[in-house]
């Protein structure tokens, strides 16, 4: 069998299992004596709970126990927990109210959690959870950002009493209000970034198993990081120590940031197995998914960007209030800030940036990342503020943008960031020749002759990913490291099994990872099996998010993999009976240079274990190695997508015509895999766009947006298919040259749309998403240019 | 309680249950089919499809009971002797998956899509008859890919899925 | 989530009729869809018992009406709310307005009402649709116990 090389274009090893119906998802898994947790749920966005009568839930048939806040609080156990520290511009800390697993007095928000209802069956919990009775005393909720902040506005919390969680800023005030103030041009624009609800297809599920005889405590659940889950579980809430509680994410069905998170739900099914004694189960419907996930996006900006008599850009200013939601999710406050103001300077070279951020606390849902977290909605301001300002300054927003690109290398950004590589002229150039920009005008104009407004828009995304160094986001507040672990185990025979840090779910790891194995060793692929999301079998490691696993857990894999090489190499030393300066490791053979002497992989392998040609004191016997790579950089993946569509100024419909996307990844282990994240991304971005919006009732703070009736989620019919390039400048930043790719596309995508349709209908005022109705009454209004200021 | 005889992938099964069972919970739950998954509550997803009588169903949405003396067949019963049906093989081949939780529904609709409309399916045609699935991972361009090229393969002397 | 609906209807009966007919239990009881009990707990309220069905779900409403801004016989405030439990709450109420008309009386409605929790959820975009067509039965029953003196299940 052959070896299977890093850029081979190979289909998934784990896909047997997902087409055969043979993934064992959380909800698959049952232990023996189970039984079902339903959550009893605030119906109000704000009360204070007067009481709770469980007394006729706890008679209902097959009920094992009723569980509240009280019971909680009885038992020590602590608040769920944000572990990003953020300081106001004053320096004071953040205000963060308390966030218990069961609600303990009051309810912030529509699906709160009231209660805990366990019985033999789901039927039965839900029937019991019907009869559980709350009398609260109603309060009047804040519910958008601009109610929270109004003054007299109620606190959601009383420690933070004006609803302002921190009021953060990032940059040089003096030297960019310096540069408006001699500006030629300046763009402004109010920009609202639409709440998005993540909509993984699997739903959250927990099943929490308690072992009296070993006192110790196994939590399956839909998690991206479940070493991150025992620590915060453990270390923080206290439901279980550390050592004590095992936690597996076996298959888990999408994340996209919203299972990164530890939640109430978890938290209670580990508790509570203890309590009734009983493992508990349980499994979000998607109404409660839609209530409880953490949301996304939700900002409110105020942006300006200045220039000069040529059209190059001084300065960039941004004010944003972020909502929050009810309580703080575990990585909240970082995503409206240090994930979102040191990316505002996109690709451009900006001498002043100014940012400031507050963060909200409001009656809704938590707020934290989602796919993209903070980089999209930077991006969204960067690249809406670029397009208007280049069309008010009548030039072109391909030119526009190249004449304000960075061109050298490393480069120091005013917000932070040290770009490593990149070619940004490079994909701006292959994305216009992809997408035949020169043919556009014709097209515009042969879809007005049928009565359709065409227009095209660019964005010109960057991000930064693997979120590291681990000592670097420590000084930004991150209340962990962001390294990535890795464990490669050789068998006797030479099959090998890496256990990582990383977790994957669906972004393909186990062919990937084992592709850079197969590489490195000169081993069949088949031979490799990866090995993840149990804390029971491999070491601490940080989890999947941020675009993190290629750049970060592959380079823990590669350098373990360096270890295991070295090593061979030693017991090759001993096998061929030379100098281990003399052996050479290449295509999965130890070689002694410069003579046909080898032995295979496989053979040093089974030398390394039964250690009879070498002396054990002098060198171990065995080949294992394990390695934590802690990243120089962040890693700045970039590109330029380019949408095209048309707009049926009758009906406000819009037409996705062609999608072109050129990404520099840097150095792609599997493009298969990777153009595949590209075009989820964009789906999602599109989504954001064109379609999804949280909505709440901004009276009574209810979700209207609950179901898929409601939620309008992209479906096959509203996407074409895309034109997916790259170009490539290897990240310096790792040993494998790699950048990340899982978030692009979503990063692109909404700028790249909502340009498109400001030129197709000739100004700006077009919201997201743009339905068709919010499209056709931007079709009513003239077409004109937003005056410059 | 009441009961219900069916048969699932070929075999046939009776069992007792509670008359509010759904199809899905019947498969999930009483059979230990949990390669049909629960998307939604509300017949929008299409991670529950699976074929009744040689026709797509959201199982979510229809009561078990129902299903007396029914053929049903699930994701686990369109392999044959160890073989993969050829809308699973293009699924792999395109890349028409990644999470793998809307996979199961996505192929069985695919399947029903080609027992219904041929062999032959041209882009618009398979976006528009895969409007009740929903897909989060991949923005369906590869599960357009597979859905073509597996109603080809299908066209090549394989036998179709549903029973 | 928050709604407001507003409406007349003519009423083929005197003012004095009207006004006694709207504060009579049996009446309202007959006249409010899906009513199963109203029982009467002072001079101007009363506990109820609805069930009713708003898109996918189904609820019984436990709660209470209270009549206020009692104007004999111009009209008054009529208001309640109720617990589905699970299925979430409805309150709300309607002000109620009476004049004579040509062929009898003129009774103008004018209805604010929250519903929260699944309802919101799940039937919150069928709200409206679902409360006119209440308001339509109620005042179709109701008008048939003003003229013809009973309603139907009364």
């Amino acid at each position: 069998m052959a070896v299977t090389s890093i850029g081979a274009r190979v289909a998934r090893k784990e896909d047997h299992r997902f087409i055969t119906g043979k993934g064992q998802y959380v909800d698959d898994i049952n232990r023996p004596g189970q039984a079902h947790a339903v959550f009893v749920r605030s119906p109000h966005a704000a009360a204070t709970i007067k009481r709770i009568d469980i007394s006729a839930a706890r008679k209902m048939p097959g009920v094992v126990g009723v569980l509240t806040g009280e019971d909680l609080a009885a038992d020590k156990i602590g608040g769920l927990i944000c572990g990003w520290m953020i300081h106001s511009k004053d320096g004071s800390p953040m205000k963060a109210g308390a966030h218990p697993a069961l609600a303990q007095g009051k309810v912030r928000y529509v699906g709160d959690h009231v209660a805990v209802v366990i019985a033999e069956t789901l039927l039965q919990a839900k029937d019991a959870a019907e009869a559980v009775v709350v009398d609260y005393a109603v309060e009047k909720p804040v519910v958008d950002v601009a109610s929270a902040l109004a003054k007299g506005a109620p606190a959601v919390h009383a420690e933070a009493p004006d609803n302002r969680v921190f009021s953060w800023h990032l940059g040089d005030k003096a030297a960019t209000d310096a540069a408006f103030a001699r500006a030629k041009h300046v763009t402004s624009l109010d920009i609202v970034n639409n709440r998005l609800i993540p909509n993984a297809m699997e739903p959250r599920a927990a099943v929490g198993d308690y072992d009296s005889g070993n006192d110790a405590f196994t939590l399956y659940t839909t998690s991206q990081n479940p070493h991150v889950a025992r620590l915060v579980l453990s270390a923080f809430i206290g439901v279980a120590p550390e050592h004590k509680l095992r936690v597996i994410a076996p298959d888990v069905g999408g994340g996209f940031g919203s299972k990164i998170f530890i939640y109430a739900e978890e938290t209670v099914c580990v508790w509570a197995a203890k309590k009734v004694g009983r493992p508990v189960k349980w499994t979000s419907d998607r109404t409660e998914a839609f209530l409880s996930d953490a949301h996304g996006r939700d900002h409110v900006t105020k942006a300006e960007l200045a220039m000069d008599e040529n059209g190059r850009i001084l300065a960039l200013r941004a004010s944003t209030k972020a909502n929050l939601g009810a309580y703080l999710s575990t990585f909240a406050s970082s995503v409206p800030t240090y994930l979102y103001a040191p990316l505002l300077s996109g690709q451009y070279d900006i001498p002043a940036i100014y940012a400031e951020v507050d963060g909200v606390y409001t009656h809704t849902a938590p707020v934290d990342a989602y796919r993209g977290a903070g980089r999209p909605e930077a991006t969204f301001v960067v690249e809406r503020l670029v397009e208007v300002a280049a069309r008010q300054l009548g030039q072109d927003p391909a030119k526009f943008r190249a004449r304000n690109y960075i061109r050298n290398f490393p480069h120091q950004t005013p917000v932070i960031m040290a770009y490593d590589a990149g070619d940004y002229h490079a994909s701006l150039k292959k994305a216009l020749e992809l997408a035949d920009y020169k043919g556009f005008a014709r097209r515009k104009r042969e879809s007005a002759r049928r009565g359709k407004l065409r227009g095209i828009g660019f964005s010109s995304y960057i991000e930064a990913c693997g979120i590291a160094p681990s000592a670097a986001v420590g000084s930004l507040g991150a209340g962990v490291g962001l390294w990535e672990s890795a464990e490669v185990r050789v068998n006797p025979i030479g099959t090998v099994e890496v256990l990582t840090g990383s977790h994957s779910h669906g972004q393909g790891h186990e062919t990937t990872f084992a592709q850079l194995v197969s590489d490195r060793l000169g081993i069949p692929i088949e031979n490799v099996s990866i090995v993840h999301g149990d804390t029971d079998k491999v070491q601490m490691g940080m989890g999947t998010y941020g675009s993190r696993s290629g750049a970060v857990g592959m380079s823990a894999i590669a350098k373990a993999l360096d270890k295991v090489i070295a090593k061979g190499r030693k017991v090759a030393a001993h096998v061929l009976e030379a100098a281990e300066g003399d052996i050479e490791f290449k295509d999965g053979k130890f070689t002694v240079a410069g003579t046909d002497r080898s032995a295979g992989f496989g053979d040093i392998a089974l030398q390394a274990y039964i250690a009879h040609k070498f002396n054990g004191q002098e060198l171990e016997p065995g080949l294992k190695e394990g390695a934590f790579y802690d990243p120089t950089n962040f890693t700045f993946p970039a590109g330029v997508h380019i949408c095209e569509l048309e707009v049926d100024p009758q009906t406000g419909d819009v037409r996705i015509e062609k999608w072109t996307a050129v990404d520099d990844f840097g150095v792609i282990i599997n493009p298969l895999i990777v153009e595949g994240q590209v075009h989820g991304g964009i789906a999602q971005g599109v989504g954001q766009a064109l379609h999804e919006g949280a909505v709440y009732d901004p009276v009574t703070g209810q979700l209207v947006t609950a179901s898929y009736m409601d939620y309008r989620m992209p479906r096959a019919e509203d996407l074409p298919s895309f034109v997916v390039d790259t170009t490539v400048t290897p990240c310096p930043s790792n040993p494998l040259g790699i950048k990340g790719c899982g978030e692009a596309g979503a990063i692109a995508a909404p700028a790249a749309v909502v340009n498109a349709l400001t030129d197709a209908v000739g100004h700006e005022d077009v919201p997201m998403p743009a339905t068709p109705q919010a499209l056709w009454r931007a079709c009513q209004k003239a077409p004109r240019l937003m005056a410059a200021e | 309680m009441t009961t219900v005889s069916l048969t699932v992938n070929g075999q046939s099964v009776t069992k007792d249950i509670d008359p509010r069972t759904l199809l899905v919970q019947l498969l999930r739950e009483h059979l230990r089919l949990t390669g049909t998954h629960v998307g939604c509550d509300t017949s929008q997803c299409g991670a529950c499809v699976v074929h009744v009588n040689g026709v797509s169903v959201k199982s979510c949405t229809m009561l078990a009971a129902q299903c007396e003396g029914a053929f049903v067949t699930t994701i686990e019963g369109i392999a044959e002797g160890g073989r993969l049906h050829p809308m699973q093989e293009a699924f792999r081949e395109h890349h028409g998956l990644q999470c793998g939780y809307c996979t199961p529904g996505m192929i069985m609709s695919a399947i029903d899509i080609v027992n219904r409309k041929g062999t032959a399916l041209d882009e618009a045609t398979v976006r528009h008859e895969l409007e009740g699935n929903i897909c989060r991972c991949t923005g369906y361009h590869n599960i357009v890919k597979a859905v073509i090229a597996g109603a080809e393969a299908m066209g090549g002397g394989m036998r179709q899925a549903a029973e | 989530m928050a709604f407001t609906m507003t409406g007349e209807v003519d009423l083929p009966a005197d003012r004095e009729t009207v006004w006694a007919k709207l504060n009579d239990p049996d009446v309202l009881k007959a006249s409010i869809p899906g009513c199963q009990e109203l029982e009467k707990t002072s001079d101007t309220s009363f506990a109820a018992v609805v069930a009713l069905k708003i898109g996918p779900v189904k609820a019984t409403f436990r709660g209470k009406v209270n009549l206020t801004d009692l104007k004999p016989p111009e009209g008054y405030r009529i208001a309640g709310e109720g617990d589905g439990g699970v299925a979430g709450f409805a309150k709300g109420g309607a002000d109620v307005a009476l004049s004579p008309s040509e062929t009898g009386t003129k009774l103008a409605y004018n209805v604010d009402a929250q519903i929260g929790g699944k309802l919101a959820q799940l039937g919150g975009r069928l709200i409206n649709g679902v409360a006119k067509k209440l308001a339509d039965e109620f005042f179709a029953n109701f008008a048939r116990a003003v003229s013809g003196g009973t309603a139907d299940a009364a």
